[in-house]
C-alpha cells in the first residue's frame, strides 16, 4: 500500500467530498489570512523574531502570537480532515458553501468592517433573514431535507480504513491547496514590493511544511471521526450496558430504538454524518478555536482591530459579568423553573460586598484607623468567594417567602426584593453612603499586574467565566440537577419521588445568587466605585431576557444569549445617537426624518422600544432561544399529541380551594 | 440521608388508616375510613368514581392532611410530615393519569427516584469526589437493572424522552421510578387504566412479581373488576367517601352494597322480579 494509494483519491465520490470541504474551508481560512490578519500576523512576529520590520515585539508576544498561528492553523486543517471523512454525502456542495457563506464569511466580513460587537449584531439580524429565505426557497424548490441516521451505518473494518483514508486526503490536500494559494498569494505581495524578500524564503519553507503537517493531522482527523462511528462488534462505541439477565444491551441496539426526535439528536453526535459543520466532533473544533481566540485575543487585538484595544478589552470585561450573571440567573430560571425577576438584588449585594470592604468604607463605618489598602486589595481573592456566598445567604433569604408560590405570584416577589434591595442601599446611608455610593473601591492586588489597563480585568473575568461554566455543568449533570429539573417539569411528581421541595428550591435560588457575587465583586474593582444607580429593576428584566433569548436552560445558549443582549441592547442601541450624529451614516438622515414629525426625538428616547420590539419578534420566531437545550426545543416544538396530559389529582368536584389543600 | 432504618414492627399492621377524614370545605371526600394493610399483602381500594379512592392515596402520601383521623406507617404517624418525607419512611406510588417527567430520559427519571438513596449534596455535585462518582455510577447501574425487571425493552429505550414513550410504557417507568425509592409499601393508582386485554395480563403479572420476588406491600386503586378479583389478597370498597365493605374477593364480589353501589339501587329488586 503505497503513500500515492492513501493520498491520491480513486473515487469519483471521494474526489467530490474533498473538492466539497477544501474550497468550502478554503475560503473563510483565505478571508482571514489574507483579509484580516493572519498574514499580518505571521509576517510581523517573524520579522521581529529576525530583528528587521517596523513593528519591534517583545519575544514573549512573539511567543503568543506563534502559539495561537499555530493552534489556528493546526485545528482547521485537522477540521479539514474530520469533515472529509465524517460526511455522508447526502448534502450537497452548493447547499454546504452557501451556509458557509452565510455562517462563517459573512459574520467574517462583518466583524472585520465594524468591530466584533456590532458585526455579531448585525449577524443577529442576517441570520434569521437567511433561514426566513431559504425555507421560502425549499418550499418552492419542494425540497425537503432527507431525516437523519435512515439506516444506521455500521461500519466493518474496510469501511473503517477507508474513513482514515479519506480523513488522511482531507488534511494533506487541504493543506496543499492552503500552501499553494498562500504561495501564489505571497509571490503577488512580493512582486507588487510588499513584502521583503527574506520572508518569501519562509513562505517556501512553509509550503514544504504543510502538507506534511496536512497528512499528520489527517490521521489525527481520522482517529478522532473513528471514534464517534459504531463499530460492527456488539458495544463497540464505548459502553454497552447489561440489563437484569445479564444480556448486553449494545449501543447499536439502543440508537435503532429511539424515537425519530430524539435520532435526529443523536445523529450529531455519530459519524458518518449528513451535517458534519454541526456535528459534535465538529464543535469541539470550534470549541478550541474560539478558545484559543479568547484566550490570546489581547495579543492579536491590534493586528485585528488596531489600536484602541484597552478600550476594546474594558467593554469585553463588561460583556464578561452579564455572562456570568445570565449563568446564575439560568440556575434559578432554567434549570429550577423559578421565575425570578429581581436578580439584581443579588448583583447588587455583590458590589457592595466588596465595595464596603475593599475600600475605606468599612473603617469609615466601624470608625477604625485605616488599613493599609494593599492588604485590602490582597482581599479581593478570598472576596470573590466571600461575596458570593453572602450573596447566596441572602439567595436563600429572600427565596424562603416564595416557596410556596407559583408562576406569576413568585415573579412578583422577586420583582418586588428586586425593588426593595437597591432602594435598601440607598437609604442605608450610614453603612453604604447612600446616593454618592462608595467610591475608590480597591482593584485587587496581583504581583506584577497593573490593574490600571484593563487587560488583567479581561482575564479575570475569563477565569471567573470559566469557573461558572464548569460549575453549572457540573451543578446540572448531578442528583440536584435533576432534582431541580423535575421540579421545573411536575412539582407534585417531584415531591412523591422523595424530592425536598424546600430545601431544593431555597439550593435554587442559593446557588443562583452564588454566581452574581461573582459579578458583583468584579464589577466593583472595575469600576471602581459602587453607588445605587448602578442597579435598577429594569437590570433584572435585561438578565431575564439574556437567559431567554440565548436558551433557557442551555448553557451556550445563555452565554450567547449573554453576548448578544449586551452587544445590541448595552452597546449597541445605546451608541444610535452618536451614530447619527455623523452624516456619513444613514441614520443620520432617519433621525431627520423622524425629527421632522417628531420633533425633539432622539434615539435615545426610543432605545426601549427598538429592545422591546426585538424581543417580542425573536420571541415569535425563535421562542425556544438562540442555542435552546435539547428539551426546550421539544417542549416548544413537539406534536401536541405525543405530550401526555398532565392530569389533575382526583379533583373533587366543588371543592373550592382545591389546589391549596395540597401542602407542599 | 437514608431511607429510615425501622425495625421490623412485628405483628402489627404495616399501614393503618384509623377514622380517617377529608373535608374539602363543606364536602366530606373521606368519611371515617379505616383500612389496614399487612406486610406483603396485596390489597385494592375499589369504588365507584368520585368514591375517594385517589383522596385516599394522596392522604397516605401526605398531599393532603387529614381533617381528622391518624395514618400510621408501622405503629409510627405519618400526618404533619411532607411528602418527600412519607417516600423515605418507605412508602412510594404512581399516580392514575401518570406524572413523569416529560422532558427528561427514562433512565433520568428512574434516577429522580432514587434521589432519597443518594447523598450527594451541592459541594458534592461541584467537586465530583470518588464517593460521588461512584455513588452515580451504581445509581445509573441499579436503575438500569430497574428497568430491565420489566424485560430489555425499557433498557433498549433508556435514552428515549419519556413523552415519546407508548402509553403502557410510561406507565412501567413510572413504577420503576417508584421502585428506585426502595419502598416497602406501594401505592399503584389504577396501574391497568387504558390497557386492553394484553396489557392488563401483563400488568397483572408485574403487580404479582412485585410482591413475591421484591418483597413489597401493595395498596392499589384499580376499576376493573377482574384484575381485582384475580390479584388481591383482600378488596376494601369506597362509595361516597365511606367504606362500605371489606374482605375477601369472594365476600366482597356478592357483597349486596357492593353491588348496589356499582350498579345503582333496586337492581337486586329487579333481579328478584325477572326470576319471578
Amino acid at each position: 500500500m503505497s503513500i500515492a494509494n492513501t493520498l491520491v483519491p480513486a473515487r469519483r465520490d471521494t474526489r467530490a467530498l474533498l473538492i466539497k470541504w477544501i474550497v468550502g474551508l478554503l475560503v473563510p481560512v483565505a478571508v482571514f489570512t489574507f483579509v484580516w490578519s493572519g498574514e499580518a500576523i505571521i509576517n510581523n512576529a517573524l520579522l521581529s523574531l529576525l530583528g528587521t520590520g517596523n513593528v519591534a515585539l517583545g519575544i514573549s508576544l512573539v511567543v503568543q502570537l506563534a502559539i495561537f498561528i499555530l493552534i489556528f492553523y493546526a485545528t482547521v486543517i485537522t477540521l479539514a480532515g474530520y469533515l472529509v471523512a465524517a460526511d455522508s454525502g447526502q448534502r450537497g456542495m452548493i447547499e454546504l458553501w452557501i451556509d458557509i457563506l452565510v455562517f462563517v464569511v459573512v459574520p467574517l466580513l462583518l466583524v472585520i468592517s465594524l468591530g466584533l460587537i456590532i458585526g455579531f449584531a448585525l449577524c443577529a439580524v442576517v441570520w434569521p433573514l437567511y433561514f426566513l429565505v431559504r425555507r421560502r426557497v425549499r418550499q418552492a424548490l419542494h425540497y425537503t431535507p432527507p431525516p437523519p441516521l435512515q439506516n444506521l451505518r455500521i461500519l466493518d473494518a474496510e469501511q473503517r480504513a477507508d474513513l482514515m483514508s479519506r480523513a488522511i486526503m482531507g488534511g494533506f490536500w487541504f493543506s496543499i491547496a492552503l500552501a499553494v494559494v498562500w504561495l501564489i498569494a505571497d509571490l503577488i505581495f512580493y512582486v507588487s514590493g510588499a513584502l521583503p524578500t527574506i520572508l518569501l524564503i519562509s513562505a517556501v519553507i512553509r509550503t514544504l511544511i504543510l502538507p506534511v503537517a496536512g497528512y499528520f493531522l489527517g490521521r489525527l482527523a481520522g482517529v478522532i471521526a473513528l471514534r464517534r462511528t459504531i463499530a460492527q462488534k456488539n458495544g463497540g462505541n464505548g459502553e454497552s450496558d447489561t440489563d437484569r439477565a445479564g444480556r448486553r444491551i449494545s449501543k447499536r441496539r439502543q440508537l435503532e430504538e429511539l424515537s425519530t426526535t430524539r435520532k435526529r439528536e443523536e445523529a450529531r453526535d455519530l459519524v458518518p454524518n449528513d451535517l458534519p459543520l454541526r456535528s459534535t466532533g465538529a464543535q469541539r473544533f470550534y470549541l478550541i478555536l474560539i478558545v484559543a481566540f479568547v484566550l490570546f485575543y489581547p495579543v492579536i487585538d491590534p493586528f485585528l482591530f488596531g489600536f484602541g484595544t484597552d478600550g476594546r478589552l474594558a467593554g469585553y470585561g463588561d460583556a464578561g459579568y452579564y455572562v456570568i450573571l445570565a449563568l446564575g440567573l439560568n440556575i434559578v430560571v432554567g434549570f429550577a423553573g423559578l421565575l425570578d425577576l429581581g436578580y439584581v438584588a443579588f448583583f447588587a449585594i455583590g458590589s457592595y460586598a466588596w465595595g464596603i470592604i475593599g475600600s475605606t468604607q468599612l473603617t469609615n463605618i466601624l470608625s477604625l484607623p485605616p488599613i493599609n489598602q494593599h492588604l485590602l486589595s490582597g482581599l479581593f481573592w478570598p472576596m470573590i468567594i466571600g461575596a458570593a456566598l453572602i450573596a447566596a445567604f441572602f439567595g436563600v433569604l429572600l427565596g424562603l417567602p416564595t416557596l410556596r408560590l407559583r408562576g406569576d405570584y413568585l415573579a412578583i416577589v422577586t420583582l418586588g426584593f428586586g425593588e426593595i434591595v437597591p432602594i435598601v442601599f440607598l437609604e442605608l446611608d450610614k453603612y453604604t453612603n447612600g446616593p454618592n455610593g462608595i467610591v475608590g473601591v480597591y482593584a485587587p492586588a496581583f504581583p506584577g499586574t497593573n490593574w490600571l489597563s484593563a487587560t488583567p480585568y479581561y482575564y479575570l473575568i475569563l477565569a471567573l467565566i470559566a469557573l461558572t461554566i464548569f460549575a453549572n455543568i457540573r451543578l446540572r449533570d448531578s442528583r440536584l440537577g435533576r432534582a431541580w429539573i423535575a421540579i421545573r417539569e411536575d412539582e407534585i411528581a417531584a415531591a412523591s419521588s422523595g424530592i425536598n421541595l424546600r430545601n431544593t428550591k431555597l439550593m435554587a435560588f442559593g446557588a443562583g445568587a452564588f454566581f452574581s457575587g461573582f459579578a458583583g465583586a468584579y464589577h466593583a474593582a472595575k469600576l471602581g466605585l459602587v453607588s445605587p444607580d448602578n442597579f435598577s429593576v429594569g437590570d433584572s428584566i435585561i438578565y431575564l431576557a439574556m437567559v431567554v433569548i440565548g436558551g433557557i436552560g442551555s448553557i451556550p445558549g445563555v452565554i450567547v444569549g449573554a453576548l448578544a443582549v449586551y452587544s445590541i441592547n448595552q452597546f449597541l442601541l445605546a451608541q444610535l445617537d452618536s451614530l447619527a450624529a455623523d452624516p456619513s451614516n444613514p441614520l443620520f438622515a432617519i433621525h431627520n426624518a423622524i425629527a421632522h414629525v417628531f420633533p425633539g426625538f432622539t434615539f435615545g428616547n426610543i432605545r426601549n422600544l427598538i429592545f422591546g420590539v426585538l424581543l417580542v419578534v425573536i420571541m415569535i420566531f425563535r421562542p425556544e432561544g438562540l442555542i435552546p437545550s435539547a428539551r426546550r426545543r421539544r417542549e416548544l416544538h413537539a406534536g401536541a399529541d405525543e405530550q401526555a396530559e398532565v392530569g389533575a389529582l382526583d379533583v373533587v368536584p366543588g371543592a373550592p380551594g382545591f389546589e391549596s389543600e395540597v401542602r407542599i | 440521608m437514608n431511607v429510615e432504618q425501622v425495625s421490623e414492627h412485628s405483628g402489627g399492621p404495616l399501614l393503618g388508616l384509623n377514622k380517617v377524614s377529608k373535608h374539602f370545605g363543606g364536602l366530606a371526600a373521606v368519611q371515617d375510613v379505616d383500612l389496614q394493610v399487612w406486610p406483603r399483602e396485596i390489597v385494592s381500594v375499589i369504588g365507584p368514581n368520585g368514591a375517594g379512592k385517589t383522596t385516599v392515596f394522596n392522604l397516605i402520601t401526605c398531599l393532603y392532611r387529614p381533617t381528622s383521623g391518624d395514618i400510621l406507617l408501622e405503629g409510627r404517624t405519618l400526618v404533619g410530615l411532607s411528602p418527600d418525607h412519607v417516600v423515605r419512611r418507605g412508602i412510594a406510588r404512581t399516580f392514575q393519569n401518570i406524572r413523569l417527567f416529560n422532558n427528561m430520559t427514562v433512565l433520568e427519571n428512574v434516577l429522580v427516584g432514587q434521589h432519597t438513596r443518594l447523598k450527594a449534596n451541592i459541594l458534592g455535585a461541584f467537586f465530583r469526589p470518588p464517593n460521588v462518582v461512584h455513588e452515580e455510577a451504581e445509581a445509573r447501574k441499579r436503575a438500569i437493572e430497574l428497568l430491565g425487571f420489566f424485560g430489555s425493552a425499557l433498557v433498549e429505550r433508556q435514552e428515549e424522552y419519556v413523552m415519546n414513550l407508548s402509553y403502557a410504557d410510561k406507565r412501567r417507568v413510572e413504577v420503576a421510578r417508584a421502585l428506585a425509592a426502595n419502598p416497602r409499601l406501594l401505592l399503584l393508582d389504577e396501574p391497568t387504566a387504558g390497557m386492553n386485554e394484553a396489557e392488563t395480563l401483563e400488568a397483572v403479572k408485574y403487580v404479582r412479581r412485585l410482591r413475591d420476588e421484591l418483597n413489597l406491600t401493595i395498596l392499589l386503586i384499580e376499576h376493573k373488576l377482574t384484575v381485582t378479583m384475580g390479584i388481591s389478597d383482600r378488596i376494601s370498597v369506597l362509595d361516597y367517601g365511606r367504606k362500605i365493605a371489606e374482605g375477601l374477593p369472594e365476600e366482597v364480589r356478592r357483597n349486596e352494597k357492593v353491588i348496589e353501589a356499582y350498579l345503582g339501587k333496586g337492581t337486586k329488586a329487579a333481579e328478584q322480579e325477572s326470576v319471578e
